[in-house]
């Protein structure tokens, strides 16, 4: 896995990075318009990631709009000690967990990891739709940490701070998350 | 001739991370905003901010447990009137299922790495694993006697670990470089 991260992060293009600083300045000082030109740039990195830790539609646009709300309102304390993107994803990451956490707490049912019927784009090239039903078939804690360390290029202890386990828990987690994947897409084991 | 199948990781690595919504959330987005803040969603903003503090808690505590070995107080340990330092709120690990069950295939990889080796590392390891797992039941039987004992906890789940990254070391030492985490 640490390749993978390794050549995720090479890969990573930073010109949204660059166009946004300026966007990010002067949405702290309020201007909306400004807000929303970086929810043009960001918001499918968000949707993305939400609607892998989801596996729901509907929910993952929820989550993605809660993340920009609570974005908004706390850019002031955002003080560029990481990429924007990143801080962005750890709003979306708590907010699909506080949004699980209070959908048990208020119906005592959990989210079901359903199939992912229409979640690639379109218009991307040879979309994975097996290996997205298969991820979004995982046990909610194997899926939480495959698409984080395994689709978004956390190190094990940035998964394990973002979802709050034990880095331990992350690497098991995504132990099992590999063999589960591995029999359901018919590879190889190693 | 049929191409090789890709593996896990050259799969996961194609995967596009950004997928735009399917419809605009901007218009939600600028009405939330528009509208008092604070008032709107309260239940949302109020999990939010517990998740907040939980994963902040669970990470301190995270850090001082590996930091020392002896992980940081608890809220119902520091009610103690000694204030020990004790186990974290990690080790209820143990009970739960779904970490029994990532434990258990972690576990099972190991056996299966470690008869692969050659004797003498194989002979090594076991010695170590055999180590860890003494001090472990020696903790065990130890806290039957004085249950609750907070330094008795801490080296309970001391060792817990210990056969834990024991495991996970073999495992992924033992695998292709590109797989190792």
């Amino acid at each position: 896995m640490g390749t993978v991260q390794s050549l995720r992060r090479f890969a990573e293009v930073d010109d949204d990075e660059v166009d946004a600083a300026p966007l990010i300045a002067a949405a702290g000082a309020g201007d909306k318009r400004s807000f929303e030109r970086l929810y043009g740039l960001f918001a499918p990195r968000v949707f993305g990631l939400c609607l892998r830790l989801t596996g729901q539609r509907e929910t993952a646009e929820d989550c993605t709009q809660e993340c920009f709300v609570l974005a908004w309102r706390s850019l002031r304390q955002f003080e560029h000690r990481s990429r924007f993107s990143t801080w962005l994803q750890q709003i979306a990451v708590r907010t699909v967990l506080a949004r699980r956490r209070g959908l048990r707490v208020r119906h005592e049912v959990a989210e079901p990891a359903t199939g992912l019927p229409d979640i690639a784009d379109p218009g991307a090239e040879a979309p994975p739709l097996d290996l997205e039903r298969a991820i979004a078939a995982l046990p909610e804690g194997a899926r939480d940490v495959l698409v984080l360390v395994g689709v978004y290029g956390y190190s094990h202890s940035e998964a394990a701070q973002a979802l709050g386990v034990a880095e331990g828990t992350c690497k098991a987690q995504l132990h099992r998350a590999r063999g589960l994947l591995t029999s359901a897409l018919g590879l190889e084991h190693t | 001739m049929n191409e090789p199948k890709p593996s896990l990781d050259e799969l996961l690595a194609r995967m596009p991370r950004d997928i735009p919504p399917s419809r605009n959330l901007w218009t939600d987005i600028s009405s939330d905003i528009e509208r008092r803040p604070r008032r709107i969603g309260m239940w949302a903003m109020a999990a939010s901010v517990a998740a907040i503090c939980l994963t902040g808690g669970l990470t301190l505590a995270i850090i001082h447990g590996a930091a020392t070995r002896a992980p940081g107080a608890d809220t119902r340990i520091a009610q103690t009137p000694n204030r020990v330092p004790n186990r974290g709120p990690n080790f209820d690990e143990p009970r739960n299922p779904a970490y029994q069950a990532a434990r258990a295939e972690l576990e099972s990889s190991f056996k299966e790495r470690l008869a692969l080796l050659d004797p003498k590392t194989r002979a090594k390891i076991e010695a170590s694993l055999a180590v860890i797992q003494q001090a472990h039941e020696d903790m065990r039987q130890a806290l039957e006697a004085q249950p609750s004992n907070p330094v008795l906890e801490g080296l309970l789940e001391s060792t817990w670990q210990d056969e834990f990254d024991l495991y996970d070391d073999v495992v992924r030492n033992t695998q292709p470089a590109m797989l190792r985490s």
